[in-house]
């Protein structure tokens, strides 16, 4: 019973603002409602869940952003390799330094919006940092420019990493220091080389690690949307349109709720359950000791 | 493997092979090299912010490593082009002289001849429009009436979610501790449940029940008043301590993990539950809570759609304030900077004052994870 009352408060908040929505939610999935406050609602059964195959006005804007968000979720990917895993390595090798760890875990501060706005800074066509000093240098080329189709989904990764870098090295530095020495001290003294210890010492016993960012990675991805409003996928660009911004659109200003709300499931749904086979997956790669 | 992370970060200092020969110093003085030049690439970005907020839109296509020396004001300028590049609202113009609003002013006047105009003297008009020339952004950031309210109501919505969040995360941890029951367990899975569910999904709904509940609340429909205002910010924190998996993860664990030996030996020595709690249990809740609030602080702080769905224009958030400068034509990218400047400023500067609480939260953070 005194679990009951110390339970209580938190669930119930719980429960009213997530559960009570979900249903709430769940009646309008198989209807073809344009907005809470349309009228001339008609049921159409499972209509909506099928829509994105068949409907080409729809097709055409999901698919497209399917592919941009999976491309940009990829390149993110490999960031948190290339920041992460490379600081975290780097970081083991000359121990724990608090204040460089947390200079680079620094750009976490920074909002999803704000992060696109700094995007912007460096990377606009005509005032972007990195383009003027490019073309001070000399370089004569296409200005590089955040705007487009290939700066989202391969440039902004690169920010994205650079901002989750802090998050990503915690990650992988905790993986490595539950490394017992006397493993690593062993395959030096048997003459195993740096490579070879990755191999066969490092990665097998982060895989916990490994799974972690990738989980934390692949959700965080196709979620994320500030970014995307502030690079203007709200409004004109194109190139900035996930399926995030594609979903919350139908959902908000397109008039079409109930489709946004079925999309928002066909989508992510399947995403958790990635993760949880991922999750599952990483119980069998996992080093037993 | 029962070593504690603190023991495990304060023996890593010597290196994980901490032989002395010269390669291996050569080889470590490169690898600190590395680490040194990323975090200094790191930080640059933020210095070009710093430095592009004192850049006008005029000089914004020139690449200046440090801010553009301050222009002289010209009181030959046309003022319509002036308004343009400086972002000079025409009507405070005439606010700040005592002309009235209605009162028509060519743009393609001079500020001299506006000065002839109404007999204002020289040297107002330039020190009035100096800052406008030297510190645009800052200048049109802090003058909007918003901004610092904003930062207070940001502030109290972040200290409030984080120190309610934590109280009831405690709460429900000590309350599914060991998961025994069946009760525990479906709570337990209840809250795990939620990362299955997709938050597109239940936004909206979640915004229609809040403004139903809102609005049975006497004084709310008065848009302005304290209550709406209010209610709206305690709607908010309601939504942020509300609970989610990760909370629920992050202390059901940890006070699971404490040997129940403790509990025990308290029970012997004569301490009420109560007594068990506040003496013995609080103290070790540093860990969970340090973690929670590392993730959530900057999570509460950022928070950008929450606020935009639920506050109103007079009631924001700064993050929301900062986006409504982009304008639909042309934006004002300097006061934005600013802005992101500004949002970030008490961050790192708390940041920096609870480096230690934070530096063990993230990395504790990481393992539980």
């Amino acid at each position: 019973m005194q679990d009951v009352i110390l339970v209580s408060p938190q669930l119930f908040l719980f429960i009213t603002l997530v559960f009570v929505p979900l249903f709430m939610a769940l009646p309008v999935l198989f209807t073809d409602r344009r907005s809470y406050t349309d009228v001339d609602v008609e049921y159409i059964g499972f209509d909506n869940f099928t829509r994105v195959f068949w409907d080409d006005a729809i097709a055409e804007e999901y698919w497209p952003a399917l592919r941009r968000t999976a491309r940009f979720t990829l390149y993110n990917y490999l960031m948190v390799y290339v920041f992460g895993l490379t600081l975290a390595l780097l970081m083991y090798e000359i121990g724990f330094h608090s204040g460089l760890f947390t200079m680079i875990y620094v750009p976490q501060m920074l909002s999803g919006l704000a992060l696109g706005f700094v995007a912007l800074m460096l990377f606009s066509p005509a005032t972007g940092v990195v383009n003027l000093m490019l073309r001070n240098l000399g370089w004569m080329g296409d200005p590089i420019n955040i705007k487009t189709e290939r700066g989202t989904t391969m440039l902004l990764p690169v920010l994205v990493g650079w901002r989750a870098a802090g998050f990503n090295l915690a990650i992988f530095l905790s993986g490595l220091l539950t490394i017992p020495k006397e493993n690593i001290e062993a395959a030096v003294v048997d003459g195993a080389s740096y490579l070879q210890r990755l191999r066969w010492i490092y990665f097998p016993q982060m895989v916990p690690s490994f799974a972690i960012a990738t989980i934390f990675c692949l959700l965080g991805s196709f979620q994320v949307f500030d970014v995307l409003v502030a690079l203007g996928g709200m409004e004109a660009n194109r190139d900035a349109e996930f399926l995030s911004v594609v979903i919350q659109r139908y959902g908000f200003s397109a008039q079409r709720l109930a489709l946004g709300l079925v999309l928002s499931i066909e989508t992510f749904v399947p995403l958790t359950l990635l993760a949880f086979l991922l999750l599952r997956l990483q119980r069998r790669f996992s080093y037993e000791r | 493997m029962a070593q504690s992370l603190r023991t495990t970060l304060e023996q890593s200092p010597r290196g994980i092979v901490g032989s002395v020969s010269r390669r291996r110093r050569i080889l470590r003085g490169v690898v600190v090299a590395v680490i040194v030049a990323y975090v200094a690439t790191t930080l640059v970005p933020f210095y070009f912010l710093i430095v592009r907020t004192f850049v006008s839109t005029k000089n914004s296509t020139q690449l200046w490593l440090w801010p553009p020396p301050p222009e002289e004001v010209n009181l030959d300028a046309d003022i319509g082009n002036f308004a343009v590049f400086f972002n000079l609202d025409i009507q405070e113009f005439k606010a700040a002289f005592g002309l009235s609003a209605a009162e028509y002013i060519n743009p393609k006047w001079s500020f001299r001849r506006v000065g002839e105009e109404y007999g204002i003297p020289e040297e107002q008009l330039i020190a009035y429009l100096e800052p406008f020339v030297r510190y645009n952004g800052w200048v049109v950031l802090m003058a909007d009436e918003q901004f610092w309210p904003a930062l207070a109501r940001t502030a109290a919505m972040t200290v409030g979610g984080l120190v309610g969040l934590n109280v009831l995360s405690i709460l429900t941890g000590t309350g599914l501790a060991g998961l025994r029951t069946r009760f525990q367990r479906t709570v337990y899975n209840l809250y795990l449940a939620e990362t299955a569910i997709p938050f597109f999904l239940i936004l909206l709904p979640q915004f229609l029940l809040v403004q139903g509940i809102l609005k049975l609340i006497p004084g709310y429909g008065d848009f302005g008043s304290t209550t709406r205002k209010i209610a709206q910010l305690m709607a908010m924190v309601l939504l942020y301590i509300r609970g989610n998996a990760l909370s629920t993860m992050i202390f059901t664990s940890y006070i699971s993990s404490i040997p129940r030996e403790l509990e025990e030996s308290a029970e012997i020595d004569g301490a009420s539950r109560w007594q068990y709690i506040r003496y013995i249990q609080m103290p070790l809740m540093k860990v969970p809570v340090a973690s929670m609030t590392v993730i959530s602080l900057v999570w509460f702080w950022n928070d950008f759609l929450g606020p935009f769905v639920y506050l109103d224009l007079n009631n924001t958030n700064l993050l929301v304030l900062i986006q409504n400068y982009v304008g639909e034509y042309s934006t004002n990218f300097q006061v934005i900077y600013s802005g992101v400047l500004a949002s970030v400023a008490p961050l790192l500067i708390v940041y920096i004052i609870f480096r230690r609480f934070f530096v063990q939260g993230a990395m504790s953070g990481a393992i539980k994870g």
